[in-house]
């Protein structure tokens, strides 16, 4: 992964964080739909200039949370961006 | 037919169905269990078995996308995902009894109907590589893996389920394609449906819908080698908080009849926070953070293993005082009362473990799948009953002391100690 991309992959881990202690249910206190979209969205502007396919992934993890798809469903699109992302 | 019973049906093409009904819940759950999995795999391969069953969620000819798919389980409230093992792949669906016949409909559309578009096959390769590093970065969790690498070296049983980097960047379609082809057949299935739905409807859901090859024969998988015969050591230097310890011995299959008595030794020394490992290990010499036992059976081979995340500074007194625990308990008698307990401690959680639809349906399609006979939970509470300090520790002499198999992740430069441990 080039260093310029690192700080998008950071934005997307944190997004891939909040979503995987849904999954797991872990955590004292409880992670909203609202503040995964915010992370998604924060990953979504760094990553403004990332390749195409790195910010369809995005948007389709933005759209799986506001259709309030499980959760797994929506760490898949953020890995599949991360992954995109490392490939580029 | 009251709850806890069950009833087996060979289907057209090979197939069986179990069926178990609960007719006081709500919720139906239904399970398609393959006799596929990570050890049917050559190296080249490694991982495919996975990456089939992330693919089969991607989009059918008719529901073209994951999110339909999704959708329309969870759109009566249900649920639905699947899983991979080394002997077993699994996609399990429950979801209110009202709608068994979508959910029947939803999982055999995906496992006959998948249209492994090279699009999603590229978007899934990623996501299963990012999955892999991350996995390969919870030291925690990857020294199990190293674990089974030193038990099984070279074998399709020591390698991870997900596969190795290189082999998930190099599985092309025509390889998914021709790996369907060759064990997705009905021979190599076993429906289960287990909840408020009879036998008689879900044999009529299911039959309908068999639209698999009835091909006889799958490709075999190549048989386990014989456990390890002399110690062996794994060391994976990184600069982690803890050490994280896997340590243990050639044990037992599925098929053998010690297995319960094994899993009793297992409940004795390290399940629960009254097991002999916790107590000694971490209440009373505060050795540990973290310190249980667990076992690994499949049809031909075996292990019994210990995992502890330690203080990296403790390591090696704390893989001291396991394999004195491991020694103690080959050499001694366990003492009635303590064994009573294991039994009581093993039977609640079987009873526990069964009292949801899905957990009923996944229970009874893995012993018809791997076995051919399904014992019942009140069979199995008997088996167990009959354990008797004799038999504990008879398992436990045969089991515990054979040759030591260790894996180790943490900041050490030399693996010497660790071996002059094992070899001793």
């Amino acid at each position: 992964m080039a260093p310029s991309s690192e700080p998008l992959a950071r934005h997307i881990r944190r997004a891939v964080t909040l979503v995987n202690s849904v999954a797991d249910e872990a955590g004292d206190e409880e992670i909203t739909p609202s503040e995964i979209a915010e992370a998604i969205r924060d990953a979504a502007e760094a990553g403004a200039d990332a390749p195409e396919k790195v910010r369809r992934y995005l948007l389709e993890a933005l759209d799986a949370v506001s259709d309030g798809m499980p959760a797994d469903y929506v760490a898949m699109s953020l890995y599949a961006a991360l992954g995109a992302l490392r490939e580029a | 037919m009251s709850a806890g019973q069950f009833e087996v049906v060979a289907l057209e093409g090979g197939a069986r169905l179990v069926t178990a009904p609960m007719l006081d819940r709500a919720s139906a759950s239904l399970v398609l269990m393959f006799s596929v999995g990570s050890r049917y795999e050559d190296e080249r391969l490694g991982g495919i078995s996975h990456f089939v069953e992330h693919l089969f969620f991607k989009g059918t000819q008719r529901r073209a996308t994951a999110k339909e798919i999704a959708e329309a389980i969870e759109g009566v409230g249900g649920s639905i995902n699947a899983s991979t093992d080394k002997e077993v792949t699994s996609y399990w669906t429950r979801v209110p009894r009202d709608h068994v016949e979508l959910a029947v409909d939803v999982l055999f559309d995906i496992v006959t109907n998948s249209q492994l578009a090279p699009d999603d096959i590229d978007r899934e390769r990623l996501v299963i590589l990012e999955e892999l590093k991350m996995y390969q970065d919870l030291p925690q969790d990857y020294v199990h893996s190293l674990f089974e690498e030193v038990m099984w070296p070279a074998h399709p049983l020591g390698r991870d389920i997900g596969g190795s980097l290189k082999s998930v960047k190099e599985i092309k379609r025509e390889d998914l394609t021709a790996y369907i082809k060759g064990h997705y057949l009905l021979p190599n299935l076993v429906v289960s449906v287990s909840g408020g739905v009879g036998e008689a409807q879900a044999r009529g859901l299911v039959e309908s819908r068999l639209g698999l090859p009835a091909n006889p024969n799958g490709a075999p998988y190549q048989p386990a080698p014989p456990g390890p015969s002399k110690p062996n050591l794994r060391l994976l230097k990184k600069d982690t908080e803890q050490a994280h310890i896997c340590i243990g011995v050639p044990a037992i299959s599925y098929l053998d009849e010690d297995r319960y008595a094994l899993d009793i030794v297992n409940a004795i020394l390290g399940e629960g926070m009254s097991s002999r490992l916790f107590l000694e290990i971490r209440e009373r010499r505060g050795l540990a953070y973290d310190v249980h036992s667990f076992t690994s059976k499949h049809r031909d081979s075996g292990y019994f293993a210990v995992y502890a995340g330690v203080d990296p500074g403790k390591a090696l007194e704390a893989c001291e005082a396991i394999i004195a625990e491991l020694r103690r308990i080959a050499d001694e008698e366990v003492p009635l009362t303590e064994l009573a307990k294991a039994r009581e401690f093993t039977k609640g959680r079987l009873r526990l473990g069964l009292e949801s639809t899905n957990a009923m349906a996944s229970w009874l399609g893995q012993q018809a799948l791997l076995t051919g006979r399904i014992r019942t939970e009140a069979e199995v509470v008997a088996e167990v009953d009959a354990i008797d300090p004799a038999r504990a520790s008879k398992v436990a002499k045969r089991v515990l002391t054979q040759p030591l198999q260790l894996a180790v992740i943490g900041p050490f430069d030399s693996d010497s100690a660790f071996r002059t441990l094992i070899e001793a």
